[in-house]
């Protein structure tokens, strides 16, 4: 008797959990297509005429795909401009931020040398309290570098997190192989270079991938700093593109070649802008995931 | 007694001459330092120096530290400027708003991602979950400014489903506050779940296996071994969000609001961009908003600090 109804408590149980599994399943998917849905509808209508996409702006495929709006978007300059910026800034400004980042934290990995214990608070100071746009704009100014691409190149050039979670990793690292390579008379920027550097490998791709994105989506400081057409990194022209369209439309100006079908070559901007994210993105999450759990684990 | 004095100098010296030998050996280490520290200075200390235009006449001959001193003239116009007070209670309606309708959303998607037992899906569901977190805002707004639209995604679907008419959800300021917190739960709930997954992994698993003997509901089991499992880390993200309270959020802000719902978008950071960049120029006043800025933020930065470290966190700075 106990033991039948002991079984049959541990049944409904079972199937009690499987019914909550399918229920919290069919949470997540929902959550899923939230996310996913505004993202689809977009690259839809990019592909899309103006027919199709005025007869049923909800598509998640276009009947007749075509690359008219990218053909034309590829037509306006501003585009490659964008490209063109953008690439310089992520080219040039991640092997800046990571030379930067990484010599300090492992010159900061131990802070035993006169001075050493200042610096490293004065670097962490800076994460509680710091300026603002509005001294950094003129300290540009009289540095004469607005309206250069090194205004933007240099503005951002350690993130104290990042500088924080490769210090906490190259501390982790065992003390022993610097040592001996200090017996062996190595210098302290070829410890760095040769033992350091490799061994910190995992660390380094998570940085790296997150100078790579926050360059690549870096907007405000261009904006602030640069203010000139032949320069103009590719977040502001589709932030130009979608609010331009949107004046144009309520203000019914005729500008020169003003596209008619807006939306649809604002989709297409919006995809072209997120492209590379979105091609890298799920090959290299478990790395950003590694450098907040880092950080997670700091905090 | 005299001989004190000598006694000092000479071991003052020695001090000195240790120092510079432990200086001379570490000769490298600063030389690997020099790049980063000296970028610390220019673009991180200089600027925060610069703050003391809050205090000058800003002349743009005479430069940011060259400018005369006016004592706290700033401030007085500041603290005279209606704007000033609207943006901080705009700051702190919207970043209280974050705290109620942001803030739980990322432990929702972690105990509910967490209960899942779906090998591969659940990567590929994680992706989907933090994919938005690595886009701009410049294009989530793009996006939500075509989803939200009068003839975007959302409207269709309420035309559709429940024969509602167009709502403009960009461009009515009573819609504003709640489009700023729904998307940016799209934006950054599925990747700040992954802070309490990792919290979530560090439970004893034993706890659970015990808790399914006795015979413990799932729902009981949440309640009861995770929830209190992550309380901690809960309580530490609450706090360092209760730290934020005055900034954050200004590209989101910038980007989703416009002319129609500036009145409730003006938060203290779209000000003070307002009056830096937008109409007539006066450097002097926008430091001195900007200083207030700063030090709001640090004070509450150092208090949910403190109260961090209190409820058993490790802080802000480790």
């Amino acid at each position: 008797m106990t033991a039948t109804t002991k079984k049959r408590k541990h049944r409904q149980l079972r199937d009690r959990f499987e019914l909550m599994d399918g229920i919290i399943l069919f949470f997540l998917i929902i959550m899923a297509i939230m996310i996913l849905f505004p993202m689809v509808n977009v690259l839809a209508l990019s592909l899309a005429t103006q027919k199709e996409a005025a007869e049923n702006p909800l598509m998640l495929f276009p009947s007749q795909p075509t690359i008219d709006n990218f053909y034309r978007l590829f037509q306006d300059p501003r585009i490659l401009i964008g490209y063109k910026t953008t690439l310089l800034i992520v080219l040039i400004g991640v092997p800046l931020n990571m030379l930067l980042t990484t010599s300090l934290a492992y010159g900061l990995s131990r802070t035993s040398f006169p001075g050493g214990k200042f610096l490293f608070f004065g670097v962490l100071l800076t994460m509680l309290f710091n300026g603002g746009i509005v001294p950094m704009y003129l300290l540009m100014m009289e540095l004469k570098l607005t309206k250069s691409l090194l205004s933007v190149l240099l503005a951002y050039g350690v993130n104290t997190f990042y500088f924080i979670i490769t210090r906490s990793y190259m501390m982790s690292l065992p003390d022993a192989l610097v040592e001996s390579a200090k017996i062996d008379g190595a210098a302290e920027w070829r410890i760095f270079f040769s033992v350091i550097l490799p061994l910190s490998k995992p660390i380094l791709a998570t940085v790296l991938l997150f100078y790579a994105v926050d360059r690549w989506n870096e907007w405000y400081n261009a904006m602030i700093f640069l203010r000139r057409n032949d320069l103009i990194p590719l977040q502001l022209v589709l932030r130009t593109i979608v609010m331009d369209s949107n004046i144009v439309n309520s203000l019914s100006i005729a500008g020169p070649r003003v596209p008619r079908f807006t939306e649809g070559i604002q989709s297409a901007t919006i995809i072209v802008t997120m492209l590379p994210i979105m091609c890298f993105f799920p090959f290299l999450q478990k790395y950003f995931v590694k450098g907040i759990m880092v950080g997670a684990i700091k905090a | 007694m005299t001989g004190n004095p000598v006694k000092t100098k000479r071991t003052f010296r020695e001090w000195l001459t240790h120092l510079g030998k432990r200086i001379y050996l570490e000769k490298e280490r600063y030389i690997l330092i020099l790049p980063g520290i000296v970028w610390y200075i220019i673009f991180a200390y200089i600027p925060i120096f610069g703050l003391s235009l809050a205090f000058r006449k800003y002349m743009a001959k005479l430069g940011m530290f060259g400018s005369p001193w006016i004592g706290l003239k700033n401030f007085q116009r500041v603290f005279a400027d209606p704007a000033f007070f609207t943006s901080i209670i705009t700051t702190l309606r919207i970043n209280a708003g974050r705290l109620i309708f942001v803030f739980p959303f990322p432990i929702l998607f972690a105990l509910l991602i967490n209960e899942v037992r779906l090998g591969r899906s659940k990567k590929v569901l994680q992706s989907i979950y933090t994919f938005p977190n690595f886009l701009s805002w410049v294009i989530v707004a793009s996006i939500m400014i075509n989803v939200l639209g009068q003839r975007g995604l959302v409207n269709g679907i309420l035309s559709g489903a429940f024969g509602i008419k167009p709502i403009a959800f960009l461009g009515k300021p009573e819609y504003f506050r709640p489009v700023v917190f729904a998307t940016d739960v799209w934006k950054t709930a599925g990747w700040s779940a992954i802070i309490y997954m990792a919290s979530i992994s560090g439970i004893d698993v034993e706890q659970y296996e015990a808790a399914e003997i006795d015979g413990a509901s799932r729902l009981q089991r949440i309640w009861y071994i995770t929830l209190p499992g992550i309380k901690t880390t809960i309580l530490v993200l609450f706090i360092l969000a209760v730290g934020n309270l005055m900034s954050g959020g200004f590209d989101q802000i910038f980007n989703l609001s416009n002319s129609a719902t500036l009145k409730v978008a003006e938060t203290l950071d779209m000000y003070i961009y307002r009056i830096t960049f937008k109409g007539s120029v006066d450097f002097g006043f926008s430091s001195a908003v900007a200083l207030f800025r700063s030090v709001i933020n640090m004070l509450l930065l150092i208090v949910a600090d403190r109260v961090s470290k209190a409820v058993g966190g490790s802080g802000l700075l480790g």
